[in-house]
């Protein structure tokens, strides 16, 4: 208690240099928090995309040697999919696209993604239904030009008229407007939003082929992704013959946790550089510890001359040095809350504050930076000589 | 059995070295409880590290220092810093108060060192301050106050904790004439009162003068002792017959 006070007057007195000395743990502290929460939006937000694109996709793709004789994929997926599959599998399309200029009337949209999916196509890449209907079944049987599309495009060429029912032109082709989709993206250009949707079976007329090669089979719960592929696997092997063509699965999940663990073990590196500057900073706590201990070598004597034993003495320069420390920790998170949330909300549009366990940690480290750095100078003032320490000016 | 006994007492530098300096040189002493006694000699005659040893704030290389018929040669630095808390109070010339702290907490703080509870610490630093009669300025910081005034400060910080003996090293050798008188007033009061042993360590033959006993050291040695009046003193029967 009374080692408490002592070295709290002693940093007051030295308002100035204190602060110096701080300087390094804050920044180190604030580095720490800053660089912890940023990854951690930035995770969110690459999660937060995925999510917007669908998560749990398998991604079925195509290769043919021999085009005469390509099987009907999405007619085999479409079959083991809505059968066996049924109780994992929720929808199955193809996931071919392009861009084309949208035009109605007098408006236009200049480059749109252009979809052909299947009557699960919405369901697959996590679109809602806003108005009208979706594609159906009999659309893609009977080739109806027809389309479904996305708010950045009902909102460019209808405003705030009702687009069910009226023709807009592909690239000069004719298609009935079914449906909308509600927002989902943000609705600029460059989203998601800017998708029109098309019975698949107008490849071949839109795309000069009708062989697509790229297909989405979305799982119900992440759990059965790896189900659904194995079963997937064996059931292709046994449909497609090895000489007619190839194929891969791919699991979208994999991608946002591959992406995520990078932004992990990015964090690692960043936190480690931080925790350099926290290294630093003890240091410099050593260092001043230091000055201090010969500023003070005199007071240490007269001390030690009337009873004070070594144990007082360390503790006293400790105590400094774990309050120093401390301090400049507080102050690291107080600075590290404040920038997260400035650069969380420039950053990734989110308020993002730094994780209760990092903050904890940063505290607990840098008062243990601040015994530990402190100790040295604690052992040489407490093994002074009290004649010679009195002898000193 | 004496309160303090030195025995043959050697105190060396740089031994074996060519400038080997035996700062004390085989030095026998005893010192009685109650006794006011003077150590006189000039700079470099050894006083101080007599007042060092004598004040366990140093130990001897050869001899036995016996400090309540314990050997004090044997302790620990733990136990050292116990004894002086406990058995010796210190006067320096440079007063020696801690700038930081105000003068009642540089009186307690030998105190603190002993575990006693803050507010008996107040309570005794406030009675010792007041028999120095300076309990007014309590609350002020050393710098503030002269050096008779500080002066005053370390005899109550000395005395605060009881002990039973007084080192005071050149206490008025930084105080005019009429202070250092009233400085020493007070030391002879503590010792006729309370029965405090006080050594003072001096080079002033007017202050010594004062004390009951004197001792001269000169060159590491005691050359003189004035317990001994008119009989050849054990060391300087050495000296003669060398």
């Amino acid at each position: 208690m009374n080692a408490l006070m002592m070295a709290l007057d002693s940093i007051r007195e030295k308002k100035g240099r204190s602060f110096l000395t701080m300087l390094g743990i804050i920044i180190g502290v604030t580095a720490v928090l800053v660089l912890v929460a940023l990854v951690s939006g930035y995770n969110a937000d690459i999660t937060a995309y995925y999510e917007k694109l669908g998560v749990n996709k398998v991604t079925v793709e195509l290769t043919w040697y021999d085009q005469s004789r390509a099987e009907d994929v999405m007619g085999l997926l479409y079959a083991y999919g809505n059968g066996e599959l049924s109780g994992m599998v929720t929808g199955v399309s193809p996931d071919q696209k392009t861009s084309k200029t949208v035009k109605y009337r007098s408006g236009s949209v200049d480059s749109s993604t252009i979809y052909f999916g299947s009557d699960q196509w919405a369901d697959c890449n996590n679109y809602t239904l806003d108005s009208g209907r979706d594609i159906l079944d009999y659309d893609i049987e009977g080739r109806s030009r027809v389309c479904v599309i996305g708010a950045y495009v009902a909102d460019a060429l209808f405003q705030y008229a009702d687009p069910i029912g009226e023709t807009i032109y592909l690239n000069g082709d004719p298609f009935v407007v079914v449906g909308t989709y509600y927002q989902k993206d943000g609705s600029g250009e460059d989203s998601m939003d800017n998708a029109v949707v098309v019975p698949y079976s107008l490849s071949r007329s839109l795309l000069g082929t009708g062989y697509l090669t790229s297909y989405t089979v979305k799982v119900g719960k992440s759990d059965d992704v790896d189900t659904v592929i194995g079963k997937l696997d064996s059931y292709l092997t046994g449909q497609i013959d090895s000489s007619v063509g190839t194929y891969t699965l791919t699991d979208g999940n994999a991608a946002m946790t591959a992406s995520n663990d990078e932004m992990t073990s990015m964090s690692v590196v960043l936190g480690g550089i931080a925790g350099i500057a926290l290294l630093v900073g003890g240091i410099g706590i050593m260092n001043i510890m230091l000055v201090t201990v010969t500023e003070r070598t005199r007071e240490i004597g007269i001390k030690k001359s009337i009873g004070a034993p070594r144990r007082e003495i360390v503790t006293q320069f400790l105590v400094e040095a774990a309050i120093l420390s401390g301090l400049g920790g507080l102050i690291g998170i107080g600075l590290g809350f404040l920038l997260s949330a400035v650069l969380g909300k420039a950053m990734y549009g989110l308020i993002l504050f730094p994780s209760t366990l990092i903050t904890v940690g940063a505290v607990c480290f840098s008062v243990v930076i601040g015994i530990v750095f402190g100790i040295y100078p604690a052992a040489k003032a407490s093994n002074l000589q009290p004649v010679d320490a009195l002898r000193a000016d | 059995m004496s309160l303090i006994r030195l025995d043959n007492v050697y105190k060396i530098y740089n031994e074996g070295m060519d400038n080997q300096v035996n700062a004390l040189d085989g030095v026998t002493l005893d010192i009685d409880a109650g006794e006011f006694i003077a150590i006189i000699g000039t700079s470099g005659s050894g006083k101080s590290t007599m007042m060092n040893i004598l004040g366990c704030l140093d130990v001897p290389t050869r001899g036995e220092y016996y400090l309540d018929g314990v050997s004090v040669g044997e302790r620990r630095p733990q136990e050292l810093s116990e004894l002086r808390s406990r058995r010796i109070g210190f006067i320096f010339q440079g007063y020696n108060l801690i700038p930081s702290l105000n003068v009642w907490q540089n009186v307690a703080l030998p105190l603190t060192y002993q575990h006693v509870r803050a507010d008996e610490r107040r309570r005794r630093a406030l009675e010792a301050l007041d028999q120095v009669e300076i309990a007014d300025k309590a609350e002020s910081r050393p710098n503030q106050l002269s050096g008779g005034q500080q002066q005053r400060v370390a005899i109550a910080r000395a005395m605060c904790t009881g002990s039973p003996v007084l080192m005071a090293d050149e206490p008025t050798g930084a105080l005019d004439s009429k202070t250092g008188a009233q400085v020493l007033a007070l030391m002879r009061e503590l010792n006729r009162e309370k029965g405090t042993t006080v050594i003072l360590i001096t080079h002033d033959v007017g202050i010594a003068a004062q004390a009951d006993r004197t001792v001269r050291v000169m060159d590491g040695r005691i050359v003189h002792d004035s317990l001994w009046d008119g009989i050849l003193i054990p060391d300087l029967k050495v000296a003669a017959a060398r």
